[in-house]
């Protein structure tokens, strides 16, 4: 039997990937050997430190991209721009959104459940509620999840993405279930999100192995080649290509496969949901983007009028369902879904265009949502936040402070100029006229018109109703969650006046290697 | 020549239906045989002289218990689920015949002028044959328990599920070292890997050593030996059929023919168990180093069935000698055991073994090998003479029954002399007072 | 035409019936643990076709991960939830069921269809050459070369997933709730305790019902012979009277 030969390994290159995934490690080892109350001190710290690493070695790393050395670890995975753009973008919002994790002053314990095996109503739950410190397995959990995410948006071959994909979604689903409040909620939306979650990669699977019929192998390149090819019955590579779609259209939240977004949203507690927010859009969307771009390229985008009607699907379902909701956290979920479609829009105006307006949109996108969730922890009552849209009435003038935030990051979502928001729908909307999908823009233009109005619902009746006995306080919030809302806020604002540096970083980064 | 994976396979039809006769003939007369040897055993040890009236020696004590039992009424719980109730034993008693199939007992033999290896069939994954009949086995007993409809089967069901399937982790690691010595899987290879021990060198010193793996593996095969009594429910791991705590465990609401199956699915699998161990372990159906001697023709022809039922007889005799000796674990300790001392040591010294194999493939210096060796020990030291939370010091027995609170229960005095019975009278008399 | 010997055909014409009615009694058992069982008749008849489609390890991993270790998880935790668990049949959407067996046998049909239209001039290729060196050798090399990286992060998601089943099902005690047993036994012979074991009910000619306190030596009733939990209430008139079971029926 002949030797086998070992791979290739840039360690340098993998870095970012094994700094989360040894932070997460010691973070399990904290839980073990650390009393309770310098758990999340510690947990926070470390996670910091970890990530500072990681976006330390994405930024030197994204100065030596050279194509032929790109591809490491045998071949399954891809340091290329794109990557490395993706990679520092998760970094920096899940920084953002692990802030949120790891505050404690908004309410005893943090915003975690002690102990989630405790029976929801018991005794024992009502004394944990009030009395008992939050469980911080929550760190090492969104580690693992950030340094799965890390691959899917790097990952070369279907197997390897399929790996990231399920190491990045078990987290999560964990972490929707251990909300401090409303726990049956909570628990709720973690079941649902799992048992979705499940079907959905096993489409992912099942895809890949129709694929791997096709191809004979499971790495993008090969794909494109034998695709490029054209040799033999394609059927089984389109029917692989719509099983990924679904796969990972579930996780972008497009419309038919959102359903879980509104339900999770609400159910989750409110850091994790930022997090899900921003972090698993811009994987999700890196995963589709490498799909579609690297390994079904030599299709020759046969595919694009079903991905236009799934955008437009989508644009559609978020904002005509935002408008009839009347709790927040659902809201945004639906606003979500909505924002997923202009991003596929985006994705499928195709070329450098296409790609560039897509990183941009996932950036300031994700930095809006963080905040905007950072804000909706803060307006709380006796049982925790107060989500419902009727309780905010009259909040201008409790807090004219937070109720202008708020204001200037649902004016963001809605695309105003001078906020981020409106420069990633303008650059979408562009590259996909550039891409001559033009009747997607012309609905995108529409629903954001329709998408204005439950937005503007929220601002008027903040600003124009009395408050009532029944208008919760704002709290006061800690330093954590201050940071993360003014990072939030600041980079809607600067990347609405100045997008210039992001959009051309975007740009540079806007080239997959095959 | 020894059969090796490629000789399998080619037999005619007829042969290997015989083959697989024979294999059912020899559990079935294994199972009689050995319940037999079991209560022959376990009163030699009690010190009675155990069954003696049917048969020389009582031989055909099992078969007149069997027939026996064939003959008894078949009781259905009115709350069983008919079909599962009915399948459960057939599933253990099928997995249990099954898992032989693999096994080999010796060399090429000649049948009627047919040369043939004395094994019904192997397979480039023979050994895992074996764990996956195993693990379905456990589907018997779990489904009894539940089918009958009553609560002891129910949790006795339950206690096999989770400490099967606890210690079919521990063996399945055992078992790994052996894959890797031996670089493969299938059993008739593994045999012939240990024919032949090697060359070693230690310290200068150059030595053969021999080819059995419980000798270079022993770690392995204690922590085989351990979760073989543990996966075939045998004391002192008897737990899912514990009759102090639950009546007859799984098996409780069984009776007749149905019952009979499960037993013999019990003494098969020891019998598969132990077999397996001489395979992987003991050399297989070779003969033991001083037989060797007497020429080439004891590994040849129909002897090695001699040598392999012979080993397969001692480890028999193991595991009634546990149940002679040992008493029942508690449910949790023994769950512990599985999980945080057999399945850590398994995996440790699979890392150690790994280890080696790496630094025998790369060929380091000396110095190097010394290093790692000794880093390796110091770590595990470390780990097992870590330092633990002294107990408290503990009082003389004075002090501690004078800290009991007010109103405790009374304490015979230490120096309580016990009156002597007035029956034992006559017989105490006679012995020398102890002092 | 593809060649396919004569064994793995029968194999395959015994095991594909039998796979398909483990799925359909799957889906359509009322009971849960039957439900399971199906299932894993299923599962068995796959592991069976991968052994015979050359893949002897994948297909006996199947059947001792899928089938021996996780399938009986699931009975472990089904057995627990009770033997007469049955799924409710109330549809709280209307016509949901209906819309699901035709979107899902749309699917079936559409994928079904696909793959035979995609594979039926398909010649397969390269099984020879990727079992060359032995299967289980063959998977090896590729595990810790080509694929090591997502082998290596399988890791994370195992570490995930045991900290997750921790989170979600151990309820840490509190020191003081942690009773050890010498503790326990040194609480049973505590002053005030009674370490024996109780004495049973009462056993009488006129009753033996679990209510009737067993009587100490000097004639009072045992209190310790009753359990705590049973009700307390007063006899009616008619449970009061004299059944005269001591004098045979007879009325004095």
């Amino acid at each position: 039997m002949d030797k086998l030969k070992l791979p290739d390994m840039d360690y340098v290159a993998l870095l970012p990937m094994l700094a989360l995934f040894v932070a997460a490690c010691l973070g399990v080892i904290i839980e073990a050997l650390v009393p309770r109350r310098f758990r999340n001190i510690i947990q926070l710290v470390l996670s910091i430190v970890a990530l500072a690493v990681a976006m330390f070695f994405v930024v030197k790393q994204s100065g030596e991209v050279v194509a032929s050395k790109a591809l490491t670890a045998g071949g399954a995975i891809m340091i290329d721009h794109a990557a490395l753009f993706l990679q520092g973008a998760l970094i920096v919002l899940g920084f953002v959104a692990l802030l949120l994790f790891g505050e404690r002053s908004l309410e005893f314990g943090g915003p975690f459940v002690a102990q989630a095996a405790v029976t929801v109503g018991s005794e024992r739950d009502r004394e944990q509620t009030g009395r008992e410190l939050g469980s911080t397995e929550t760190f090492p959990l969104a580690l693992f999840s950030l340094s799965g995410m890390l691959l899917f948006v790097s990952a070369n071959d279907l197997l390897t993405m399929f790996v990231a994909l399920e190491v990045f979604s078990l987290p999560l689903y964990l972490l929707c279930a251990l909300a401090r409040r409303k726990r049956l909620l909570s628990q709720e939306s973690a079941l649902k999100y799992f048992l979705l979650g499940a079907y959905a990669s096993a489409f992912f699977l099942f895809g890949v192995a129709m694929v791997y019929g096709f191809a004979k192998a499971v790495d993008f390149k090969a794909i494109h080649a034998e695709a490029l090819l054209g040799e033999g019955n394609s059927l089984l590579l389109i029917i692989g290509l719509a099983l990924l779609a679904i796969g990972l259209l579930f996780k972008v939240a497009a419309a038919p496969f959102h359903v879980w977004t509104p339900d999770v949203y609400q159910g989750a507690p409110t850091p994790v949901t930022a997090f899900m927010a921003s972090c698993t859009k811009v994987a999700a969307f890196g995963g589709l983007l490498r799909v579609l771009y690297v390994g079904f390229d030599g299709l020759g985008w046969q595919f694009t009028p079903v991905l236009g009607a799934i955008a437009a699907l989508t644009v559609l379902v978020g904002s005509i369902l935002a408008v009839t909701q009347t709790d927040l956290k659902r809201l945004l979920a639906y606003s979500s879904v909505a924002n997923a479609g202009y991003i596929l829009i985006g994705v499928i105006a195709g070329q450098q265009l296409g790609l560039t307006s897509v990183l941009f949109y996932l950036v300031a996108y994700g930095f809006t949502v963080i905040a905007a969730f950072a804000l909706i922890s803060l307006v709380r009552d006796a049982d925790g936040e107060a989500t419902h849209l009727s309780r905010w009435a009259g909040l201008g003038a409790r807090s004219p402070l937070y109720a202008g935030i708020f204001t200037f990051i649902l004016l963001a979502f809605a695309g105003i100029p001078l906020t981020s928001g409106f420069i990633a729908k303008l650059s979408v909307f562009g590259a996909a006229i550039d891409g001559g999908q033009t009747w997607l823009v012309i609905i995108g233009v529409i629903t954001s018109i329709i998408l204005a109005f439950p937005y503007l619902r929220v601002v008027v009746m903040m600003w124009l109703s009395e408050p009532g006995e029944s208008t919760p306080s704002v709290s006061i919030p800690g330093g954590l969650t201050s940071t993360a809302l003014g990072i939030g806020t600041l980079a809607t604002l600067v990347f609405g006046v100045v997008p210039g540096p992001l959009l051309d970083l975007a740009e540079k980064a806007s080239s997959f290697v095959r | 020549m020894n059969p090796t994976l490629a000789d399998f396979g080619h037999d005619n039809g007829w042969i290997v239906a015989l083959k697989v006769v024979g294999v059912f003939v020899f559990l079935v007369v294994m199972t009689l045989f050995t319940i037999w040897y079991e209560r022959k055993v376990v009163a030699r040890m009690q010190v009675r002289p155990g069954p003696n009236r049917h048969g020389p020696f009582g031989l055909l004590q099992s078969l007149a218990d069997g027939l026996k039992l064939a003959f008894k009424e078949d009781i259905m719980p009115l709350k069983a689920d008919r079909v599962v109730f009915f399948l459960a034993p057939v599933i253990s008693t099928v997995c249990a015949f099954t898992a032989f199939a693999i096994i080999p007992f010796g060399p090429f033999v000649s049948i009627f002028g047919q040369k043939t290896p004395l094994q019904l069939t192997d397979i480039p994954v023979a050994v895992l044959l074996v764990l996956a009949c195993s693990g379905l086995g456990i589907y018997g007993i779990v489904l009894s328990g539940w089918a009958s409809g009553s609560t002891y089967p129910l949790l006795g069901g339950l206690r096999s599920s989770a400490q099967m399937i606890s210690y079919e982790v521990a063996m399945g690691l055992s078992i790994v070292a052996v894959f890797m010595m031996a670089g493969t899987m299938s059993t008739s290879e593994i045999v012939n890997a240990q024919a032949k021990g090697g060359q070693g060198e230690l310290f200068g010193f150059e030595f053969t050593y021999p080819g059995w793996y419980v000798l270079l593996l022993l770690p392995s095969f204690v922590i085989y030996a351990i979760s073989a009594v543990g996966e075939t429910n045998r004391a002192p791991f008897d737990l899912p059929e514990a009759e102090s705590e639950l009546v007859g465990g799984f098996h409780t609401e069984y009776s007749s023919l149905k019952f009979a199956l499960f037993f013999l699915a019990e003494y098969i699998n020891m019998v598969t168990v132990s077999a397996l161990a001489t395979t992987l372990f003991l050399g297989g159906w070779r003969a033991p180093w001083p037989i060797t001697q007497l020429g080439p023709w004891v590994n040849q022809g129909w002897w090695p069935l001699l040598w392999f039922t012979i080993k397969l007889l001692i480890l028999l005799f193991v595991f009634v000698w546990l149940r002679g000796t040992l008493p029942r674990l508690r449910y949790d300790q023994f769950m512990r055991f599985g999980w945080k001392v057999l399945i850590p040591a398994s995996l440790i010294w699979i890392l150690a073994l790994a280890g080696f194999k790496t630094m025998n493939n790369e060929n380091l210096p000396g110095w190097q090998r010394g290093l790692w060796i000794g880093g390796f020990a110091v770590i595990l030291l470390a780990i097992l003479l870590w330092p633990r939370k002294r107990p408290a010091p503990k009082l003389p027995l004075e002090e501690e029954v004078a800290q009991r609170p007010e109103g405790s229960f009374p304490l015979p005095p230490i120096d309580l002399q016990v009156p002597v019975s007035p029956r034992a009278k006559r017989i105490t008399a006679d012995r020398e007072p102890v002092q | 035409m593809i060649d396919v010997s004569w064994g793995e055909q029968v194999v395959f014409y015994i095991l594909a019936p039998i796979a398909v009615i483990g799925a359909l009694g799957m889906v359509m058992a009322r009971n849960a643990v039957h439900s399971a069982l199906w299932l894993v008749l299923t599962m068995l008849s796959l592991g069976v076709f991968y052994i015979v489609q050359a893949g002897p390890f994948i297909g006996m991993v199947q059947i001792i991960v899928y089938t021996g270790a996780i399938m009986m998880l699931f009975l472990f935790v089904l057995m627990l939830v009770g033997r007469d668990a049955s799924d409710s049949v109330i549809e709280t959407l209307r016509g949901q069921k209906v819309a699901a067996i035709a979107l899902g046998v749309g699917l079936g049909v559409l994928l079904g269809t696909g793959l035979y239209r995609g594979t039926v001039d398909l010649t397969p290729v390269g099984l020879a050459e990727a079992n060359k060196n032995g299967n289980v050798q063959g998977l090896a090399s590729l595990i810790f070369t080509k694929y090591v990286w997502a082998f290596e992060v399988t890791s994370a998601l195992l570490i995930s997933a045991a900290v997750g089943a921790m989170i979600l099902a151990h309820v840490e005690r509190r020191k003081d709730e942690r009773i050890g047993q010498a503790a326990m036994m040194k609480e049973r012979f505590l002053p005030g305790n009674y370490p024996g074991p109780k004495p049973g009910p009462g056993v009488y000619a006129t009753s033996n019902s679990v209510a009737t306190p067993a009587k100490l030596p000097d004639g009072n009733p045992a209190q310790r012979s009753i359990s705590p939990i049973l009700p307390l209430r007063e006899l009616e008139p008619a449970e009061k009277a004299d059944k005269h079971t001591l004098t045979g029926g007879h009325q004095s």
